[in-house]
């Protein structure tokens, strides 16, 4: 999707979705643990706004989405924003490479973006010097916490196409799908 | 045109990480009164009205969802409770016949001295958000420093040490809680005068370290940990001696010094009410702190009127 071409009814519903996505995840998800981790939306989201926008528009939602979490949690400046834009770019060029149309893409992106924010997460934290001594509890909790992204990510992919979808001036597999409903194109109905 | 698209969307995105290599690059490397730190509190200050607003909407759907796993764990806590019921009703009734000597000893040592926790005019604040992420145990609480919270203030709940201050603005504030990375809390095995520090062990947040116990120190399984009183390094703040820190899980003996394995005794996954412990300006705490700081860092102090034999008398420095 070309940058000049985005309505400003999708940026908006893109905005509306970040800032809910954000304050129920620091509210509500991070105050209730699942088997001692805790579901992180925010990886999620931005995967998932790549797969269905692209990797520009992808990128942009991961800076934001990251900027706002290290703002309201107080925590280290950009770290949050450079996973984030990765995964937000990343999501979006495999749309642009591939187009997954299998009901389970979601399902990996959501698990590979997961993966990503926790490793990546880990790995600029002891870039950046770790004073006190690392548990290897911590592999458990990084594979428990892709496990636990793993089961919502689809209701969440659900969520965010269901939000995004009515924004989007263009989209491919809408316009397939409608070639084969309309009578006129599809080979079956010429027979 | 396809030439121009690839040309746009790489400059998005080498913009994006330059600006997020450049945030954390200055972040990092500044201190905590500057200029993003400064941005960080404002906004702080500004969301914090709507979090807090946010946080009672959303209560019923964080008990809703808490329900569920509470009742799963209910009957496992259950058989805990009971025999933990059991232990302490024999503990109990071997304490009575120990009581009016133990009250004579009392006296006799002239224990009442020891500073209690009103001295350091605690501030009941009610924790809004929680981080999610596993190297930042951080919560953010309603309080901040128009209620007299400042930075480095110990925090505290009814089952223990919760943490510190990290942040504080005007209407809130981020605790560090004793299983964030960049913790360290001068502790002793209580009935011992053994001290050593309570670090966390990353990514597991039911464990502590207390660490550079002395080798002959002996420490049994299931004994409490306490807060020294002392200071771990210059910048800490000074939690007040006595507040249970854990439990005794495991000892470790294999190096020079002996380390224990700590179970936090406050319940860091639930917290909603804590109490921030505010020293305010004149109480005894709050000038050992300022006069430790300035001895550590080798300058003359005057430290609020506190005297040499004053420190003394108190254990720190020694």
């Amino acid at each position: 999707m070309s940058a000049t071409s985005l309505p400003a009814s999708l940026l908006a519903r893109i905005a509306t979705l970040v800032l809910v996505v954000v304050f129920f995840q620091i509210g509500v998800v991070s105050e209730v643990p699942v088997f001692g981790v805790n579901v992180d939306l925010s990886p999620l989201v931005v995967a998932f706004v790549g797969l269905l926008c692209g990797s520009t528009l992808g990128a942009v939602t991961g800076f934001a989405v990251g900027l706002l979490v290290d703002l309201a949690l107080v925590q280290t400046l950009g770290v949050t924003s450079l996973i984030f834009t990765v995964i937000g770019f990343w999501s979006g060029r495999l749309r642009e490479l591939r187009d997954p149309q299998a009901a389970l893409a979601p399902l990996l992106v959501g698990v590979a973006a997961s993966a990503v924010s926790t490793v990546g997460y880990s790995l600029v934290e002891f870039l950046l010097g770790v004073n006190a001594p690392v548990s290897l509890e911590l592999l458990r909790q990084i594979v428990l916490g892709v496990l636990v992204n793993a089961v919502v990510a689809l209701p969440m992919w659900a969520v965010v196409r269901r939000l995004l979808e009515p924004g989007m001036p263009d989209d491919p597999r809408r316009r397939r799908r409608r070639a084969y409903t309309t009578g006129g194109l599809s080979p079956l109905s010429r027979s | 045109m396809y030439d121009k698209t690839v040309r746009r969307r790489r400059a998005v995105l080498a913009l994006l990480v330059v600006l997020s290599l450049i945030l954390l690059t200055a972040y990092f490397g500044e201190s905590s009164g500057g200029g993003l730190h400064s941005v960080q509190r404002g906004f702080l200050t500004v969301v914090s009205p709507i979090q807090d607003g946010a946080n009672k909407a959303l209560k019923p759907v964080r008990d809703l969802f808490g329900w569920f796993g509470d009742t799963l764990h209910a009957k496992g806590q259950r058989d805990q409770l009971l025999k933990q019921n059991d232990k302490l009703r024999r503990e109990l009734i071997a304490n009575q016949s120990e009581k009016s000597s133990y009250q004579q000893l009392l006296a006799m040592y002239h224990l009442d001295n020891r500073l209690s926790v009103s001295d350091y005019r605690p501030v009941t604040a009610t924790v809004v958000f929680k981080s999610p992420n596993l190297w930042y145990s951080t919560v953010i609480v309603d309080k901040g420093t128009s209620a007299g919270v400042r930075l480095n203030d110990p925090v505290i709940n009814g089952e223990g040490l919760v943490g510190k201050v990290t942040q504080a603005a005007s209407d809130g504030a981020q605790v560090s809680l004793i299983t964030d990375s960049s913790m360290g809390v001068s502790a002793r095995i209580e009935a011992t005068s053994a001290t050593g520090i309570v670090q966390p062990k990353v990514g597991d947040p039911n464990d502590l370290l207390l660490q550079y116990l002395p080798a002959n120190t002996s420490v049994n399984l299931g004994q409490y940990v306490v807060t020294s009183g002392t200071l771990s390094s210059p910048n800490d703040s000074l939690y007040p001696p006595g507040i249970p820190i854990g439990q005794v899980t495991s000892i470790d003996e294999e190096s020079a010094y002996k380390s224990v394995n700590v179970h936090p005794l406050a319940n860091l996954h639930n917290l909603d009410v804590v109490q921030v412990l505010t020293s305010a300006s004149g109480a005894l705490p709050a000038r050992l702190s300022n006069l430790t700081a300035g001895l550590a860092t080798g300058q003359q102090t005057s430290a609020g009127g506190v005297t040499s034999s004053q420190l003394a008398a108190t254990g720190i420095g020694k």
